[in-house]
């Protein structure tokens, strides 16, 4: 590999980091879409994590484009966060649901029933 | 100088893609939550791979362990206690709403424009050799990143001791609470000296001797 520095390493590819932020802007308005049109807050938790994981592309895009690993690092903290956030989302979703029997979110919508 | 991108790097690169956005568009429109799930797991495994196209390894396998392995786990626990079908699964209702998305997004389209335009002109470095290594990443997250690595391991108990605190159920709690109202009432009548009731007793008895004579 030292042998042939404009060779690519192994599984790599040499793709413009355009294509990987456009992908990532494509997989954030799924996400986003996703959010504001389901209704089904389960559906809803899922579009948040394909954000999160659509920031994440982004970081890692411009990470190899400045030859710079803190957008690992902090891609790390990133999916760390989303597994809190799930496990909160989700339980929050259950509590939810053994109190008014719907997962609904418009249905949701007050403090207090 | 710039290394350009072969054939098999395309080829690559459109087929993660498109598995990428597929599952993606997959799972925001199913009904059934647990297809949904499923597709989502599959995306999460198309991601993983883009991750390692660019020179991301070790945040690959994180990947495929957290998300595919421990948060969709999760997801999957919570449908099966949920199981409902939702009955309208659109919606955006008002014409504000829809205006403001609108403008939302085409605003968002605007600053992603502008920044792939400005930010990506310049041609990809070669990566060094330790680039994305779990070695050269652990040595970046336990010495400039330690702070911050350090306190995810607080915000992931602050998550477990919510998580188990919102969701459980509390049947038990409201019985207890109950068991110790009537305990109390209990212990109160013991203690007092019921003159209102022997007296009500004494003159029910009355009445009812009288009765009978």
């Amino acid at each position: 590999m030292p042998a042939t520095p404009t060779a690519a390493r192994e599984g790599t590819t040499d793709m413009p980091t355009s294509y990987y932020l456009i992908l990532s802007f494509v997989l954030f308005l799924i996400g986003t879409s996703g959010v504001l049109l389901r209704r089904n807050a389960l559906i809803v938790l899922m579009g948040i994590e394909l954000q999160l994981n659509a920031g994440n592309l982004a970081l890692l895009a411009f990470s190899r484009q400045l030859g710079d690993q803190k957008g690992h690092a902090f891609a790390f903290v990133i999916i760390a966060l989303a597994a809190a956030e799930a496990a909160v989302g989700l339980a929050i979703l259950v509590a939810l649901f053994r109190s008014r029997q719907t997962i609904n979110l418009d249905e949701a919508s007050l403090m207090k029933r | 100088m710039e290394p350009a991108a072969t054939f098999w790097d395309q080829i690559t690169f459109w087929i993660l893609a498109a598995c990428v956005v597929g599952g993606a568009l997959y799972t925001m429109t199913r009904r059934n939550p647990v297809t949904a799930v499923m597709s989502l797991v599959g995306t999460f495994f198309a991601l993983a791979a883009t991750y390692a196209t660019l020179s991301a390894h070790f945040l690959a396998i994180i990947q495929i362990l957290v998300y595919a392995g421990a948060i969709m786990v999760l997801f999957i626990f919570v449908v099966m206690i949920l199981n409902r079908e939702e009955v309208a699964p659109v919606a955006l209702r008002g014409l504000g709403a829809r205006i403001l998305g609108v403008v939302a997004g085409l605003y968002l389209v605007f600053v992603f424009a502008r920044v792939i335009h400005l930010g990506t002109s310049a041609a990809v470095p070669v990566p060094s050799e330790t680039f994305g290594t779990v070695a050269s990443i652990g040595d970046l997250l336990f010495r400039d990143f330690l702070y911050p690595f350090e306190s995810i391991s607080l915000l992931l108990l602050v998550a477990i001791v919510g998580g188990v605190v919102i969701s459980r159920s509390h049947k038990k709690e409201v019985a207890a609470e109950q068991a110790a109202e009537r305990r109390k009432i209990v212990e109160q009548l013991a203690h007092a000296d019921f003159p209102a009731l022997s007296d009500a007793g004494a003159g029910d008895a009355h009445g009812g001797a009288g009765g009978h004579h």
